[in-house]
């Protein structure tokens, strides 16, 4: 029997020497937590002071008298209802594309043996070591101009869902996923007559949904967050996702409204980790 | 009796179905094949092409041999980008490095609530980069900045922490190591929860302190993963952009230049995307000997799993 312990065991926990030793460990996470949330609790409070309050001398985190009107005016000299809608249009769009692109990618090399797979998982797996910052010009140069359409997706969300469907990530680690479905479940099916259309919607996605959920979520707001593509695609400002429109629009706004707008750029990826929580808990990694 | 027949039917069918099992499977990958090559494959072989040519906002215009690659070495913000990414890479070790495995064995030490900290600390992660930054622009502010206010309440003298050469990467660092640490949090508390606990009672039997059990047990047991997160470092900050964009724009003096911010300016500012090509060659080169450092790495995690 294994019991539960790290590297201290529970009668030297008990001791004085190991609850000292805990303690401080304790007090040093507690410290590191706080300081790990301040920005988040100062952007909150500036965004509540007037604009002179907030470059007053002297230390004060919170403000005189709470100016909530603040976060109503940044919303609305923000627009941030179409910023918000923007981001969720982009991020969805883009999470979208890539589970299913990636998904279907790793259903053909995990169950349907594609002639070559070798080399198809050789050269996907090479983009892996590639990121995406070090061949942006051409990425960019062939967003302007397709190659055969010769359209320009500049100021269009496929400039952004197509892109963003292309990840060597997501078909490694959901290959990995489907290749632990049990073949037998396959055969069954098989004999059955189910297609291969129907395998993977009625057995493999089914069977993969909590990984398909996080990955999921994770790929939401980790594009919900990205700057420098849509920074250069997006040229429109009436198109721009909460991430470039905060960075290129608030620097001509007073601070409070600035950090006002930020606190509420921040809300919605933070509450993802509401979630997330529950699976670190069972101790997931990504 | 004629067997021969439905023996040779079987062939036809079996082969019949052979195709048509490759036609689904390609069917399957087609979607993701096309978007590797147009958006992966085809920009990663273009750049290498780019950089030995003249490349202008309508394409390509004509080879010009190694000048981009003359005009790169020539130009001193090639060796100040880059040893400017030395300098970030030196200080992410002592920060961006230490500090999760630090974390993590102390959140590893708490038996309730622990996961708090984790939440705690991986919620920068989730925050989008540009207006995390907006927030720590502020933070940094010269005047009505809380961390100078601070320093002045406490009678320190306040800094220019994004304007003081001397300051401005250890500032950065700062911010790079709030918003990664998280992820690599989770990733050492995975490596030290599979450590069996036998082998710390059995320490412990022959008279290993705690911290002997730490220096004898516990990090060499997640050497190999340190390692992998070392690299990982490694190739994460050669690729610096946001920060000093937003921030500080590569100043002051710059101290803050990297060659990903380079690219970008050679590339939208003045428009000579075959100099911005051959830094990204640069780029790939250096990413390329740690990227297979790094799949070395985790190929000889894989064969040598300590269960």
């Amino acid at each position: 029997m294994t019991s539960v312990r790290g590297i201290l065991s529970d009668i030297e926990r008990r001791s004085i020497g190991g609850r000292i030793i805990t303690s401080f460990f304790l007090l040093t996470l507690v410290v590191v937590g706080l300081a790990y949330i301040f920005p988040f609790v100062f952007a909150f409070t500036a965004g509540l002071k007037t604009s002179s309050e907030i470059f007053d001398p002297g230390l004060h985190l919170f403000p005189r008298q709470a100016h909530w009107e603040n976060y109503a005016e940044a919303w609305r000299r923000f627009n941030m209802t179409g910023m918000f809608l923007n981001t969720i249009y982009v991020a969805l769009g883009g999470t979208i594309g890539r589970l299913l692109v990636s998904a279907m990618a790793a259903y053909s090399l995990s169950r349907l043996k594609p002639a070559g797979q070798t080399l198809i998982q050789t050269l996907i797996l090479v983009t892996l070591t590639v990121p995406m910052i070090a061949y942006l010009i051409p990425l960019y140069l062939t967003l302007t101009n397709l190659p055969v359409l010769h359209i320009s997706l500049i100021n269009k969300y496929w400039g952004l869902w197509l892109p963003y469907s292309v990840s060597a990530f997501h078909v490694m680690v959901l290959k990995n996923s489907f290749d632990q479905i049990p073949q037998d479940y396959y055969d069954a099916a098989a004999i059955d007559g189910a297609s291969p259309l129907r395998m993977f919607l009625s057995l493999t996605l089914p069977l993969s949904s909590s990984i398909l959920l996080v990955l999921g979520l994770l790929t939401f707001v980790g594009i919900w967050g990205d700057f420098l593509l849509p920074l250069l695609i997006l040229r429109d400002s009436s198109l721009q996702t909460v991430s470039v429109r905060l960075y290129t629009l608030t620097r001509s706004f007073p601070m409070n409204l600035q950090m006002a707008g930020a606190f509420l750029g921040m809300i919605p990826p933070a509450l993802a980790v509401l979630f997330l929580q529950r699976h670190m808990r069972g101790g997931l990694t990504f | 009796m004629n067997l021969s027949f439905p023996i040779k039917k079987w062939e036809r069918l079996l082969q019949r179905q052979k195709v048509r099992d490759q036609i689904n499977a390609y069917l399957f990958l087609l979607p993701a094949l096309g978007l590797f090559a147009l958006f992966s494959w085809y920009p990663i072989l273009k750049t290498v092409l780019y950089s030995f040519q003249k490349v202008g906002l309508r394409g390509p215009a004509g080879w010009v041999g190694l000048n981009n690659y003359v005009r790169l070495l020539g130009n001193p913000a090639f060796a100040i980008a880059w040893r400017n990414v030395l300098d970030f890479v030196i200080l992410s070790i002592i920060f961006g490095f230490m500090v999760p495995i630090v974390l993590a064995l102390m959140i590893n030490e708490m038996r309730r609530y622990g996961y708090i900290f984790q939440v705690v600390t991986y919620l920068p992660t989730l925050i989008p980069v540009a207006i995390a930054l907006l927030v720590w622009r502020f933070i940094y502010a010269p005047e009505g900045g809380i961390l100078n206010s601070t320093l002045k309440a406490v009678g320190l003298p306040s800094q220019l922490w994004l304007q003081n050469p001397k300051l401005v990467k250890f500032s950065l660092i700062i911010i790079m190591t709030w918003m990664g640490a998280g992820g690599s949090v989770l990733i050492y508390l995975a490596a030290l929860k599979e450590i069996n606990v036998e082998v710390y009672e059995a320490a412990e039997l022959d008279g290993f302190s705690p911290w002997q059990r730490i220096l004898y047990i516990t990090l060499p047991l997640i050497r190999t993963r340190m390692a992998i997160m070392l690299v990982l470092q490694i190739i994460f900050v050669s690729q610096v952009f946001t920060e000093p964009f937003i921030l500080t724009m590569g100043g002051p003096g710059n101290s803050t230049l990297t060659p990903v911010l380079e690219m970008y300016r050679a590339a939208f500012e003045r428009s000579d995307f075959g100099l911005a090509s051959a830094w990204s060659v640069s780029l790939l080169m250096v990413l390329g000997v740690f990227s297979a450092i790094y799949v070395g790495l985790t190929r000889r995690s894989e064969a040598s799993r300590f269960s």
